[in-house]
C-alpha cells in the first residue's frame, strides 16, 4: 500500500476532549494536523451511546467547572457547576465548531497501526509515521510528520478473577456497559467497586433495585461535592491557594468531612487504612446517605463466588442475580508497532511528563493522566505543551532533542503533589494537578519562543 | 523577555466569577467571508458607544459585529456588585461572549478594556487583537503624570476609589460640546479594582494573536508615552489615528474604523480560525 503523504503534518488518534484540545493547540501553533476517531461523533467518553462512551444516563461532573473547562474555552455561565454529561457533549461540540475542529477529523475512522516509516528519510526530531486507518473495511496508509495519541484510558474494561465466578448463577455486567438505572430495576445486586462509577451505581441501585450491597477492598474517604454552600473542590484549592502545607491541609479535610459526612465507621463502611490524597478522591454525598437508609449494605472484598451469589472476605454472603464490575479500566493502545515506545514493560508506561515517549521525540500521548482535580483545563495545557514542543522541534531541532532528553532523564517522577499512592493498577496514572499543572507552566516557557 | 503563559490560576480556580446578564448588541452580516468584531468598551462606557456609529459601518464593509457590555456597565447585569468587581471578572465576561460566537472574532477594545483584551488575549486564540487608546500592563505613569497636572481634583478622586469623571474635552476633540455632554451622560461608574488595574503591575503571559496598537492624536487622556510602551511590550508600532480619546465618536470615527478595518483587511485571510488549518486542506480519504 502507498503511503498518502502529509507533510509538515501530525496525527491525532482520538476525538474526546484530550484529542481535540491537541488538535486544536496544534492548529494553533501553525502545525497542521488531521484526527482520526472510530466513533461517527466527537466527545469520546463523553459521546453517549458511542463505542467508547463509559458514562450512564445520570453521570454529572465530579470536578466544578473551573479546573475542568479549557481555559481558553470556559463552560457557558448557564452551566451549573457540576454539568451532566450531555451538557459536556454539547460543550464538546461548541469547542470543535468554534474552532473549526470538526472538518480536520475523519470519523468512523479506526486507526488499525502506527508505526515507524521504514523507507522514509527521518524527520530532524524523529522518524516518519504511517499511520494505518480503516473505514468501511478499506484501509489507508498515511505519513505523518508526528503522532498524538488521545485514545483514552477508560474505555477497555478491567475484569477481576474471582474464584467460582463461572458458578455463578445470575447476570454479570462491567461498567463500562452500564447506561442506566433501568438495569437495576427490580434486581438484587451487587456491586463491586468503590471508584466514583462504583459509588454511583450503588447509589442508583439504592434507588431502584430489590437490594444493593457494594464491596470495597479497603475504607474510603467519601467526599461531599458541596461544602459551606461552595462546590468542595474550590474549598480544597482555596487552602491550596494559601500554600497550606500537606498535613495541614490533610488535618483541614478531615476535620470539614468530619463534620460534614460525619464517621464513616459510624454507617457501617470500613474504616479508611489511609491518610487523604492517598487514593483518588471519591466525591459522592449520597453514598452515605444510603447506606444511613439501609438501602445499601455495605461489605468486605468478595473471597469468592458460587451459583446464587458472593461470600465475602469476612465470611458474610449475598444472594444476589446481578454483579456489576466497577473495577476500572486499563490503558491500551493495540495499534502501536513498537511497544516498547511506552516503556510500559512493567505495567505502567514511563512517559516522560507522563505523556512523551521516551524513545521518539515526536510520539506524544495526551490523555494518560487521572487528576485529583478537573481533567480538562490538564487536557489544554498537555496539548499546548506538545504543540509547542513540536513547533519548537520545526524551528530548532537540537533544542527540542535535549529538552526531550531532560525531560526522559525524569522520568520516573510522580507528580503526587508530596504524597504516595496506594499501589494499584487503579492509581497509575495519578496525578496532583497544582503538582503537575506547575511543571507543565515550566516546560511551556522552556519551549516557547 | 520570556514570558511563561499562565497555567496555574488557583484564584481562579477557587473563587471563580460569579455568572451575570452580559448585553450583547449583535450587528450581523449573513454570509460574509470576513470574522466577527468583538466591540468591547472603556471605563465607565458600555456597547452603546460602538452601536452608535462603528457597527452600522463595519457592516458596510462586510464585518458581523458583537458590541458587549462588561458586567456592572450598559445593559450587563452586576451593577450593585460594581465595587466588588475586578479586572479577573471582566476578563471572565470576555470569554463568555467570545466563546459564545461560532468563530473566534477579531477583539477590539478601547481605553480600560483595552488591558481587560490583553488578558484575554494571552489565552484565547483571538483572530485578531486591536488596541485602542492603548493602556500598558504594568502601569501608565504617563497618563497619571499629565491627569494629575491638568485634572488634579479628578484624578486624586479616581486614586481615592471613585469613578474617573470626565468632562467633553477629555474625551472628545471635535464634537459640539452639547453632543459631547450627551455622551458623557451615559457613562456610568466603575469599579475602583478596575482602575486600579492600571496601576498595579500583573504580568503578562504571550500572545500569539497578530496585535494593532492603535494612538490618537488629540487624545488628553492617555498619554502618547504610554501608546507606545504598550505597543513596544507588544513588540508592534503604534499606528496614529485623528481625533480625541473616544476614537469611535469623535467627529473623525469613520476615518479611524477605516485604518482598524483596512489593517484587519490585510491581517486575516479568509478560511478557518486556527493558522495550522490554512497551511494544509483536510485530510480527504476516498
Amino acid at each position: 500500500m502507498d503511503a498518502i503523504e502529509r507533510p509538515g503534518c501530525a496525527a491525532v488518534i482520538g476525538a474526546g476532549p484530550h484529542g481535540l484540545s491537541a488538535l486544536k493547540a496544534l492548529l494553533q501553533a501553525g502545525i497542521p494536523a488531521d484526527g482520526f476517531d472510530r466513533a461517527d461523533d466527537l466527545g469520546g467518553n463523553w459521546n453517549f451511546g458511542g463505542p467508547t462512551s463509559r458514562v450512564y444516563e445520570s453521570t454529572h461532573l465530579i470536578s466544578s467547572k473551573p479546573f475542568t473547562q479549557f481555559p481558553d474555552f470556559p463552560m457557558p455561565d448557564s452551566y451549573p457547576d457540576y454539568p451532566s454529561h450531555r451538557q459536556v457533549k454539547a460543550y464538546f461540540d461548541a469547542y470543535a465548531d468554534h474552532f473549526g475542529l470538526r472538518e480536520r477529523i475523519s470519523f468512523g475512522t479506526s486507526v488499525v497501526r502506527v508505526a515507524v516509516a521504514q523507507d522514509a528519510p527521518e524527520t530532524p526530531f524523529g522518524p516518519r509515521w504511517d499511520v494505518t486507518v480503516e473505514r468501511g473495511g478499506r484501509q489507508w496508509m498515511i505519513r505523518y510528520d508526528a503522532v498524538v495519541v488521545a485514545n483514552g484510558h477508560n474505555w477497555s474494561a478491567k475484569l477481576p478473577d474471582y474464584a467460582g465466578l463461572s458458578d455463578f448463577g445470575g447476570e454479570i455486567l462491567h461498567s463500562a456497559d452500564y447506561k442506566g438505572a433501568d438495569q437495576l430495576r427490580g434486581r438484587r445486586v451487587l456491586v463491586v467497586g468503590a471508584g466514583n462509577t462504583g459509588c454511583d451505581i450503588a447509589v442508583e441501585a439504592a434507588q431502584n433495585a430489590i437490594v444493593t450491597y457494594h464491596s470495597t477492598r479497603r475504607g474510603y474517604y467519601y467526599s461531599p461535592k458541596f461544602v459551606f454552600g461552595k462546590p468542595s473542590d474550590q474549598i480544597a484549592d482555596l487552602l491550596l491557594a494559601a500554600r497550606m502545607p500537606l498535613p495541614l491541609r490533610r488535618l483541614a479535610f478531615a476535620a470539614t468531612l468530619r463534620t460534614t459526612m460525619g464517621k464513616f465507621e459510624d454507617f457501617g463502611l470500613q474504616k479508611p487504612d489511609h491518610a487523604f490524597f492517598e487514593t483518588h478522591p471519591i466525591v459522592n454525598q449520597q453514598l452515605v446517605y444510603y447506606v444511613g437508609h439501609g438501602d445499601i449494605t455495605p461489605t468486605r472484598d468478595v473471597d469468592h463466588f458460587d451459583a446464587d451469589g458472593a461470600v465475602f472476605a469476612d465470611g458474610s454472603r449475598a444472594d444476589v442475580d446481578l454483579v456489576v464490575f466497577a473495577t476500572g479500566y486499563l490503558a491500551v493502545f493495540p495499534f502501536l508497532a513498537d511497544q516498547d515506545a511506552l516503556d510500559a514493560s512493567l505495567g505502567r508506561p514511563h512517559l516522560a511528563l507522563q505523556m512523551a515517549s521516551p524513545k521518539y521525540a515526536n510520539l506524544w500521548l495526551s490523555g494518560l493522566i487521572q487528576p485529583d482535580s478537573g481533567q480538562w483545563t490538564i487536557a489544554h495545557w498537555q496539548g499546548t505543551a506538545i504543540a509547542d514542543f513540536l513547533a519548537l522541534a520545526q524551528r530548532d531541532p537540537q533544542r527540542a532533542r535535549a529538552i526531550h532528553d531532560r525531560i526522559n532523564a525524569q522520568r520516573e517522577r510522580r507528580f503526587s503533589g508530596g504524597t504516595h499512592y496506594k499501589e494499584s493498577t487503579r492509581h497509575y496514572y495519578e496525578i496532583a494537578h497544582q503538582d503537575y499543572l506547575e511543571v507543565l507552566e515550566d516546560f511551556l516557557s522552556e519551549v516557547a519562543t | 523577555m520570556k514570558r511563561s503563559p499562565k497555567v496555574v490560576r488557583r484564584r481562579e480556580w477557587a473563587l471563580p466569577s460569579k455568572p451575570v446578564h452580559l448585553e450583547v448588541l449583535p450587528h450581523e452580516v449573513p454570509g460574509t467571508d470576513r470574522p466577527p468584531l468583538l466591540f468591547l468598551h472603556g471605563l465607565g462606557h458600555g456597547a452603546w458607544c460602538y452601536a452608535e456609529h462603528w457597527q452600522a459601518a463595519a457592516a458596510e464593509r462586510g464585518y458581523s459585529s458583537y458590541a458587549m457590555s462588561l458586567r456592572g456597565h450598559g445593559g450587563s447585569g452586576g451593577q450593585t456588585r460594581l465595587g466588588r468587581t475586578t479586572v479577573r471578572d471582566y476578563v471572565h465576561d470576555v470569554l463568555q461572549v467570545m466563546t459564545s460566537l461560532d468563530e473566534p472574532p477579531v477583539l477590539v477594545a478601547h481605553s480600560l478594556g483595552t488591558l481587560v483584551a490583553q488578558r484575554v488575549l494571552q489565552r484565547y486564540p483571538a483572530r485578531a487583537g486591536v488596541l485602542l487608546t492603548a493602556i500598558p500592563e504594568g502601569g501608565i505613569p504617563g497618563t497619571m503624570v499629565e491627569g494629575m497636572r491638568t485634572r488634579p481634583v479628578a484624578f486624586t478622586r479616581a486614586v481615592l476609589g471613585g469613578t474617573l469623571r470626565f468632562k467633553p474635552e477629555d474625551l472628545f476633540a471635535q464634537l459640539p460640546a452639547e453632543q459631547g455632554r450627551d455622551y458623557i451622560s451615559r457613562i456610568g461608574r466603575e469599579s475602583p479594582w478596575a482602575q486600579y488595574a492600571m496601576l498595579i503591575p500583573e504580568g503578562l503571559g504571550p500572545i500569539g494573536s497578530p496585535l494593532m496598537v492603535v494612538g490618537a492624536e488629540q487624545d488628553t487622556l492617555v498619554a502618547a508615552s504610554d501608546v507606545r510602551r504598550c505597543a513596544a511590550a507588544l513588540g508592534v508600532e503604534p499606528v496614529w489615528v485623528p481625533g480625541g480619546h473616544d476614537v469611535m465618536l469623535d467627529g473623525q470615527w469613520q476615518a479611524v474604523l477605516d485604518t482598524v478595518l483596512d489593517w484587519v483587511d490585510r491581517t486575516c485571510a479568509s478560511g478557518p480560525p486556527l493558522p495550522g488549518a490554512r497551511e494544509t486542506a483536510p485530510l480527504e480519504l476516498d
